[in-house]
């Protein structure tokens, strides 16, 4: 088995009504839970932030500094046979079509 | 892992948003409607996003409120510029922990919402702008939602939603409840703008059953609000009776295609009795003075229907005289065309067809659907097939319906069927 990280850019649930979010609640529940183990743990992220270049440039803050759909809005961590099958699991989520999901091997063998 | 599976309550996230963004835009301020919003929608992902990895608390309501606390007084901490004038007027020396708290109250909640009613019903916003935002933030609707459901568009009513948020940023608009010499003129404007709320669900032609029925519930809701918290006030008893009445007809208008059924054919059993009890005790609430209002003459027609155990038995004659009285309250060429097709039952379909063709002339129904329709079904019934040919072909270019138009349709075959014959 090996880790990824699925990174999903773009701002779709800020768009959904309620009831629309209630309806995708359901399917996000039936995701992690078929995944079961292979599930590892995710959070979103606030859309203010900071980006650095180098040491001395000033410091960008206090976005969004990105366009909407470029945004991280959060990631999962994942457990996966191979890509192949990471890739499996980012299609069946409710969250593809509302974001753009990258999904990116942590380097293998992890050392520990 | 998620191992709680028990379902949500129906439209939980709706109802609590819409509960939620009152209660924040008390604390902000009308002016910080959209950042009320923000909160909420914000709130809601959050919820989905623990419930779904963890799982669904005890008490989903109170986790959200809980929630949208955290991120309101969050907010309120960063923005501490912008919000300290608007908390100086609001809570004197109160902590914002405090001030929030009993904002979070139960019983406060209904005050939010009855402000949120007035505010979003203000008379320096037009009507089409007040249903639309009432339905966005009292109501929890989508911006989609909310143009399938008045048969708009999305970039229509985002437009006319920023546009309305605008003017009560610029207007000021207090959050209030108002009391004294400006309660009545600013409740005839929430009455009219619920009615029309209600009307826009109960008379679309086309659109999404389902949706068009939500529309009722909602504005009944919120007329239930107002008429507890005033519950002297006859025309918004009158307003809910009405409101009662009406639904309670809801499910017998159609067939189980979905096709239009029309009065006289309509299954009364089919009538929710609840509801036309409920009406009653609304109406009979509602004449505890002595105003009559528009509202309580339309209840007193309904409720005639209502009553009546079948169409023959219906009493004419005092909803003859109702809408005689309604007419001289708003004169409307629509009540003309109700009290022409009442005259076929007083003095038959020949003298009713007589007063139609008058209303025909004088032009102002050129566009409705009804008005040939109702002349093509009359002289159907009375056996002139090729006159109801001619107005049922008219009434076939006056909609765009595909119920009304498969009425139509299904009535011009009768026709050509007799004449065959």
């Amino acid at each position: 088995m090996r880790e990824f990280l699925l990174i999903l850019r773009g701002d779709g649930m800020n768009h959904l009504s309620p009831d629309e979010l209630q309806a995708l609640f359901a399917n996000y529940q039936k995701w992690v839970a078929e995944l079961g183990e292979q599930y590892l743990g995710g959070q979103r992220l606030e859309e203010e932030g900071a980006l650095l270049t180098n040491p001395t440039e000033e410091i960008l803050t206090d976005g969004p500094f990105l366009a909407s759909k470029e945004i991280i809005a959060g990631y999962f961590m994942i457990q996966a046979a191979d890509q192949a099958e990471a890739n499996e699991i980012a299609k069946r989520s409710p969250h593809l079509g509302l974001y753009q999901i990258e999904v990116r091997s942590l380097v293998f063998p992890k050392m520990k | 892992m998620s191992t709680h599976t028990n379902p949500l309550v129906e439209h939980l996230f709706r109802t609590t948003a819409g509960k939620m963004v009152a209660a924040l835009t008390r604390l902000f301020g009308t002016s910080y409607i959209q950042l009320a919003e923000d909160i909420v929608q914000d709130t809601l992902i959050t919820a989905i996003n623990h419930w779904s990895t963890d799982k669904i608390p005890e008490q989903p309501e109170a986790w959200l409120w809980q929630v949208a606390k955290r991120k309101a007084l969050n907010e309120m901490q960063r923005k501490k510029m912008i919000l300290r004038y608007h908390q100086g007027e609001l809570a004197g020396s109160e902590s914002y922990h405090q001030e929030i708290d009993t904002i979070f109250l139960s019983h406060e909640i209904a005050d939010s919402q009855l402000r949120m009613i007035f505010t979003c019903c203000h008379p320096s916003l037009n009507t089409a702008s007040q249903i639309a935002l009432t339905l966005k933030t009292l109501c929890g609707f989508g911006i989609k939602e909310v143009a399938r459901a008045l048969l708009s568009t999305p970039s229509t009513i985002n437009k006319r939603l920023y546009r309305a948020k605008q003017k009560i940023r610029q207007s000021e608009i207090p959050f209030l409840i108002p009391s004294g010499k400006k309660l009545a003129p600013r409740l005839e404007a929430v009455c009219l703008s619920l009615y029309l709320l209600f009307n826009e669900g109960y008379n679309a032609s086309t659109g999404n059953q389902l949706i068009q029925k939500e529309l009722c519930l909602e504005a009944m809701r919120l007329t239930k609000i107002l008429v507890d918290h005033f519950p002297e006030q006859d025309t918004l008893s009158a307003l809910l009776a009405l409101m009662c009445f009406h639904s309670a007809r809801f499910e017998a208008r159609l067939d189980d295609k979905g096709a239009i059924i029309i009065f006289e054919e309509q299954d009364r059993s089919k009538w929710n009795r609840d509801l036309i009890t409920e009406g009653m005790l609304y109406l009979s609430r509602s004449t505890q003075g002595s105003l009559l209002s528009a509202y309580h003459l339309e209840a007193g027609i309904a409720a005639a229907h209502c009553l009546a155990d079948s169409f023959a038995a219906t009493n004419w004659a005092s909803i003859k005289k109702q809408y005689q009285l309604l007419h001289r309250l708003k004169p409307n060429p629509i009540i003309l065309l109700n009290l022409a097709i009442i005259e076929s039952q007083l003095n038959g379909k020949r003298a009713s067809l007589q007063t139609l063709s008058h209303l025909a002339k004088a032009g102002d129904l050129a566009n409705y659907y009804l008005l040939p329709a109702t002349q093509g079904i009359f002289s159907l019934q009375l056996k002139d097939y090729p006159q109801a040919l001619l107005f049922l072909e008219q009434a076939l270019q006056l909609t765009d319906s595909a119920s009304e138009i498969a009425f139509i349709q299904q009535k011009i075959q009768a026709c050509r069927v007799a004449m065959a014959n």
